[in-house]
């Protein structure tokens, strides 16, 4: 849906109680636009932060999930740390990314599987071991184009040595506990999970 | 009349304390005006423009404790000055000698100025003061006053002084070297016990340091013989180990305490600093006050502090807004050209970031400063005239807040000039720009695209803040302050603290403009004016002490002529000769004598000891200090003569007595005084009565404030109940309900035994002047009534506007805020059925037909969206509006709002939403509008419409002029000064107060209501009005009652008589300006003291001495 269209209120979308926990989390933006234009990726977003918020306010959850604005924000918590209403938008980001994810939405299977496959060679070593890691999101994307695609980028990080090509030279510490924990976490609700120490 | 005089204490001399301040010394109270500062002025003395004049007009307004109401027993802490402002002539020397250069607070530290130095640099009479954390006390300022104004060796701790006692030298000298050289004591020393007493003979002490084993005389003998010659005198044993307990007996005889040798500096500085606090503390004030004026007002926000994005103090030409009025300024630090700090290159482009620590989270503030939209839109206009009109202003903002009275005129003539331009958008940092001295910020505009532009310098609108010692002054007087640090008071007054004789004015209860201030301030004058008078601490009648003039008045002029003299060397004697006997050839100079530093208490004796019995006019030639201060009035009373014919003239000391200049001042006096003749008191008999007209709840609390103090009031309402708005207004937004409130109002308008209510009753006609007015009263079926007064003050509050638009009228569901109030009040309103409910804001405000803004509107919105919100938790509620006034403390609410799930949508006056009404089984009302964020249409279904329609006065023109007073072009009534004068007519006696003023709330119109009845008590507490000294009057042989200086006077003090044969003057409210002996063709109105003959003398004089 495009977000230029015709927004009706209330609002008549009815799978747009997923968004609840996030309105409340933007509910008090002022609409400054200073989230905006502190924004370091704004130029790459198709919307910029402000209106995916506003769309977020007034529930537009289809118009928000079309857009790649969360998917690009890149956790640098400049937003966070100028919002003059002090309102934990890198979270509400990182939220919206789990809402698409959960949702598997279409547009964001790429970067769901990267995130995904990323995490699962974490889990598996404790750390990050690139051939693997790509390896993997390759198959998971069954997309004989995407190695291709990586091609250029991958051989710039060979180069440049950042591509451990051969097994780890460390051993491994597999996170599998750690993990399960985090997930055990994350299916109870937000209040128990800052009781327990996080932001 | 009570004849008591209460007393009461005002703390903060900013603008709302010297109101206070001037109030209750009106009402006849003795003040006590404290403040921290050296000066008097607060934050003001340093803005030089005000809008909507953008000049200054503050001149216009001019004319630790315990206890209970009445007995407050404060303790003042006074720093003593070092300078002694009766002889400092402001000559300047001391500053010239100064070694020591700090920043300049005044100029927001642009400059930098000396240790001794002007507080403020345009004050007259400008003395020096020392800054007492910056002096190093080198001393090097006293010996070259040439008065001997500065006393700096007799000050702080080199008054204090120490005697050290001990037969070994080494001890002596090292304890003069701690405490004499280090610490700054005044320190003396004696080897012996005599020696000891000796030096305590001869001059007081006030700490010795005695050592215990000495030969001769012991330490203790000495102890017992020093309690005999300096009883109060406190010493401290010095003792080896061995002789402990010996000190331990010397402290049953007096000793204060002891300590064991050796011992280092550490342990004996504290004791000494105990002592010397102890002695300062004696020379605190103590006052017993019957109530108390807090005044303390509010700072700035410091934008270096905390994570400072801003970049303030880090990137060069970023100021604050403080800064820039200071760089605007003729005493700022570029003598009023407008040049950046970095490298004085003249501004041209400059950029104001608003809301920097205001309506920020991140600092610490969910609350609107109030002032700073105004005080932008102000400075980018004064700086186009300042710096030309190829100046360009650019204001980036959230919410243009120009929510008082006249501030959305202003703003419009501001922002539609080409070289100010409105940015709707928040800039998030500035960082520096490598290799450049410019500013470059970025923002995100309203369209969403984001904007980068370079600037020469951004000033920084800085919010305010509680001040830092409020906390302080709260936490002494057991009175409560809100999360952000300011004031609490009592629900619906701004300026009643919890504790009863305890009141708040300007700021402290929370951000506000000057006119609210300067209203608040009134306020809580004349509430602690009831303290006291209800405590039995009465009004005073100001009994004109009849001085014993000498009638001079059929004597030819025999004129004395004082000249003062600074140094003595043959050329000024031989001068000061030559001009005398050039003086003395006018046969009217009867005497001429030469004095020498009148500016001394010496000089000052010997001039009023100065023999007058055979002269009855007297010139005073001397520095420019001397003619302004106000010593020349002093010496009516030691001379016998009537201050008018005691002249005073200035006299340059830079130059010789025989300099062109001081000779023609000196001759243009004599000529004047020749001409001069005593000038009578003038007074007007005053009714004690007051009238009110409008008895909503502005009125009613003018009435209960001013029959409170023991004056009768007439209260005039036109409708068949008191009340007013309050009668169908059902809550506050904070919760309160309204009808206890007026419920209790009402009982003690009706209880009181000074009050006199006439409800059905309207004003008809009126004439008269401050003082005595006739006021004719039409009841509804009765006789009509007339009413002597002595002042009036109109209430008569205002109407929610009438609208037909967005619908208005043709649907159940389309309602004005007043009617969804009433359908709340009445239960009639089903919140249930209902799921959602769009407000629109700004109906016919901000633009004709009512081009101002109505104030309440907004938070009235959020009130009902919340009270909605809290009945029915699944209602939506959309908010359409302009710009969100929630000024000052309400802009939490406006946060609280958001939280719960109310939208709001902004929209442009010329892109306004779409109403249309739905007929069957659709929901009532289809609300299209055009969201800016998005840049996209919304349609909203909406069961309810709320329109803000705005606030119309019901002020009758023909009421207002009755009493000529004036209404403004929106039909409210018209102040006689926007900011200094809030609240009275420029005719004497006429006051407004309420919605009839201006559009406000409820603790805002009881503000008002006060400040009016404190002002009005200013003329109703005496019996007799006295007049200014200097009025016109008109000599009626000349008179052709051609009538043009009745219409010329700008206070209407003049009319034709009863009998329409003769032009009157009220001197009550003659003002002296002399307009009316302007414009009259025939000399028949002349202003006293300022006659032809005399003024023409004046120059007359002046041009023979050139």
């Amino acid at each position: 849906m495009n977000p230029q269209s015709v927004t009706t209120l209330p609002t008549a979308e009815e799978s747009s109680e997923s968004l609840d926990p996030i309105r409340a989390m933007v509910s008090a933006c002022i609409q400054c636009g200073t989230c905006t234009g502190s924004c370091p990726n704004a130029l790459e977003m198709d919307l910029t932060p402000r209106k995916m918020w506003r769309l977020v306010i007034l529930g537009r959850l289809s118009a928000v999930m079309e857009s790649k604005t969360f998917i690009l924000c890149s956790d640098c918590y400049t937003c966070t740390l100028r919002c003059p209403r002090g309102l934990p938008l890198t979270e509400a980001m990182e939220a919206l990314k789990g809402i698409a994810f959960a949702r598997k939405e279409a547009r964001h299977r790429g970067s769901r599987l990267f995130y995904e496959k990323f995490m699962e060679t974490v889990r598996r070593h404790g750390r990050i071991r690139e051939m693997e890691f790509m390896t993997r999101y390759f198959i998971a994307m069954k997309s004989p184009v995407a190695p291709f695609r990586f091609a250029p980028l991958g051989l710039k990080l060979m180069g440049k040595g950042k591509v451990e090509l051969g097994g780890g030279k460390s051993g491994d510490t597999p996170l599998g506990a750690l993990f399960e924990k985090v997930a055990d976490l994350e299916r109870t609700p937000a209040a128990t999970f800052r009781k327990e120490g996080h932001q | 009349m009570d004849q008591k005089i209460g007393s009461a204490l005002v703390v903060g001399a900013g603008i709302s304390g010297i109101r206070a301040s001037i109030d209750l010394a009106q009402m006849g109270y003795r003040v006590t005006l404290a403040d921290r500062a050296p000066h008097m002025g607060g934050i003001l003395s340093q803005l030089d423009y005000q809008f909507p004049t953008d000049r200054c007009g503050m001149c216009r307004m001019l004319p630790m404790v315990e206890g209970e109401p009445d007995k407050f027993q404060v303790t003042l802490k006074q720093a003593p000055s070092p300078v002694d402002p009766d002889c400092c002539i402001g000559c300047g020397q001391c500053s010239e000698v100064c070694p020591v250069e700090v920043p300049d607070a005044f100029n927001a530290g642009l400059t930098h100025r000396k240790a001794v130095y002007l507080p403020v640099p345009h004050n007259i009479p400008n003395t020096y003061t020392i800054d007492q954390a910056a002096c190093t006390r080198c001393g090097a300022c006293e010996p070259v006053c040439p008065t001997g104004a500065i006393r700096l060796s007799a000050m702080g701790r080199r008054a204090f002084r120490i005697l050290v006692v001990d037969d070994e030298s080494i001890v002596r000298n090292s304890l003069d070297a701690w405490l004499g050289d280090e610490e700054g004591y005044t320190v003396e020393m004696a080897a012996s016990g005599p020696e000891a007493l000796e030096k305590l003979s001869a001059a007081p002490f006030h700490l010795m340091l005695l050592d215990i084993k000495m030969p001769g005389m012991d330490g203790v003998e000495v102890l017992e013989k020093a309690r005999v010659i300096q009883p109060a005198l406190q010493v401290v044993m010095m003792t080896a180990y061995a002789t402990v307990e010996t000190a331990v007996d010397a402290m049953k005889i007096g000793a204060m305490d002891y300590l064991v040798k050796p011992f280092e500096p550490d342990a004996l500085i504290p004791k000494v600093a105990a002592v010397y606090d102890a002695f300062q503390e004696t020379g605190y004030l103590k006052r017993t006050v019957g109530a108390i004026v807090l005044a303390t007002g509010t700072t700035c926000f410091d934008p270096s502090v905390g994570k400072n994005p801003m970049g303030y103090g880090t990137v060069p030409n970023v100021v604050t807004s403080l800064e820039f009025e200071r760089m605007l300024s003729g005493t700022g630090p570029d003598a009023g050209r407008l040049c950046r700090p970095s490298d004085k290159r003249p501004v041209k482009r400059a950029a104001w970031i608003q809301c920097v620590g205001s309506r920020d989270l991140q600092s610490g503030a969910d609350f609107c400063s109030t002032i700073c939209c105004m005080f932008a839109l102000k400075e980018a206009a004064v700086a186009r005239t300042v710096a030309g009109d190829d100046f360009q202003a650019t204001i980036i903002y959230m919410d243009m807040r120009t929510f008082g009275k006249s501030f959305e005129r202003y703003g419009q003539q501001t922002w539609s000039t080409d070289g100010v331009r409105l940015e709707r958008g928040r800039v998030h940092s500035i960082a520096p720009t490598p290799g450049s001295e410019d500013v470059a910020i970025r923002w995100t505009s309203a369209s969403g695209e984001t904007r980068e532009e370079i600037f020469d310098l951004v000033v920084l609108s800085v919010g305010q803040r509680a001040n830092d010692q409020t906390a302080l002054l709260a936490e002494e007087l057991g009175i409560d302050t809100d999360g952000f640090g300011f004031v609490r008071t009592v629900p619906f007054s701004d300026t009643r603290t919890q504790r009863v004789g305890v009141f708040a004015g300007g700021t402290l209860t929370g951000p506000t403009d000057i006119a609210e201030s300067v209203i608040r301030a009134s306020s809580a004058a004349v509430n602690a004016s009831r303290t006291i008078h209800r405590a039995g601490g009465g009004l005073v009648e100001k009994t004109a002490v009849p001085d014993a003039y000498r009638d001079v008045s059929r004597e030819p002029p025999r004129i004395l002529v004082v000249l003062c003299r600074c140094e003595t060397s043959a050329e000024t004697d031989s001068d000061l000769d030559a001009l005398s006997a050039r003086l003395k050839q006018d046969p009217a100079v009867t005497q001429v004598v030469v004095l020498e530093h009148i500016c001394t208490a010496d000089g000052w004796n010997a001039l009023t000891q100065t023999d007058t019995a055979g002269v009855n006019r007297v010139l005073v030639g001397a520095c420019r200090t001397f003619t302004y201060g106000k010593k020349a009035h002093g010496l009516a009373a030691s001379f016998g003569l009537d201050p008018s014919l005691i002249e005073s003239v200035a006299m340059d000391d830079r130059q010789g007595p025989d300099a062109p200049a001081t000779v023609a001042a000196i001759m243009a006096g004599i000529s004047r005084l020749k001409n001069v003749s005593a000038i009578e008191e003038n007074s007007i008999a005053v009714t004690n009565r007051a009238l009110v007209v409008g008895g909503g709840i502005a009125g009613m609390s003018a009435a209960l404030a001013i029959a409170d103090h023991g004056v009768d009031v007439t209260l005039v309402e036109e409708s068949e109940q008191l009340g007013g708005n309050l009668t169908w207004l059902h809550q506050t937004i904070d919760g309160a309900p309204i009808a206890p409130f007026l419920d209790d109002t009402i009982g003690q308008v009706d209880k009181h035994p000074g009050i006199l209510v006439m409800t059905d009753s309207r004003v008809v006609g009126a004439f008269g002047q401050a003082g005595h007015f006739f006021s004719t009263i039409e009841t509804a079926g009765e006789p009509t009534t007339t009413v002597e007064h002595g002042a009036v003050i109109l209430a008569t509050g205002g109407r929610e506007a009438p609208t037909d638009a967005y619908a208005h009228g043709t649907s159940e569901a389309v309602v004005t805020q007043r009617e969804l109030e009433t359908r709340i009040h009445e239960n009639r309103l089903d919140t249930d059925a209902m799921k959602s409910v769009v407000m629109i804001q700004c109906v016919g405000s901000r633009e004709a037909p009512r081009n101002y803004c109505s104030r309440v509107c907004c938070p009235t919105a959020l009130k009902q969206a919340l009270w909605l919100k809290s009945r029915s938790p699944e209602l939506q509620i959309y908010i359409l509006y302009r710009d969100m006034m929630t000024c000052g403390l309400a802009e939490a609410w406006y946060t609280e709002a958001r939280k719960q799930g109310i939208l709001f949508f902004q929209y442009r006056p010329d892109r306004k939403p779409e109403v249309s009404i739905n007929t069957g089984d659709k929901v009532p009302v289809s609300v299209r509008l055009h969201d800016p964020i998005l840049d996209a249409p919304v349609e909203i279904a909406a069961d309810l419409l709320v329109l803000a329609t705005g606030i119309e006065s019901r002020l009758p023109e023909a009421l207002a002029l009755a009493y000529g007073a004036e209404r403004d072009q929106d039909g409210f009534f018209q102040e006689a000064d926007s900011k200094w004068r809030p609240v009275e007519a420029l005719k004497a006696g006429v006051f407004g107060c309420g919605i009839a003023l201006s559009p406000r709330s409820i603790p805002e119109a009881v503000a008002t209501a006060e400040a009016a009845a404190g002002r009005a008590l200013t003329i109703l507490a005496v019996e007799r009005l006295p007049a200014a000294r200097t009025t016109a009057i008109v000599r009626h042989s000349l008179c052709t009652l051609c009538l043009r200086c009745v219409d010329t006077c700008p206070y209407g003090a003049r009319f034709l008589d009863d009998a329409g044969q003769r032009v009157q003057v009220n001197p009550a409210m003659c003002q002296g300006c002399g307009d009316c002996a302007t414009a009259c063709p025939n000399s028949a109105s002349i202003v006293e003291g300022f006659s032809h003959r005399s003024m023409f003398g004046a120059i007359e004089g002046a041009l023979v001495a050139m």
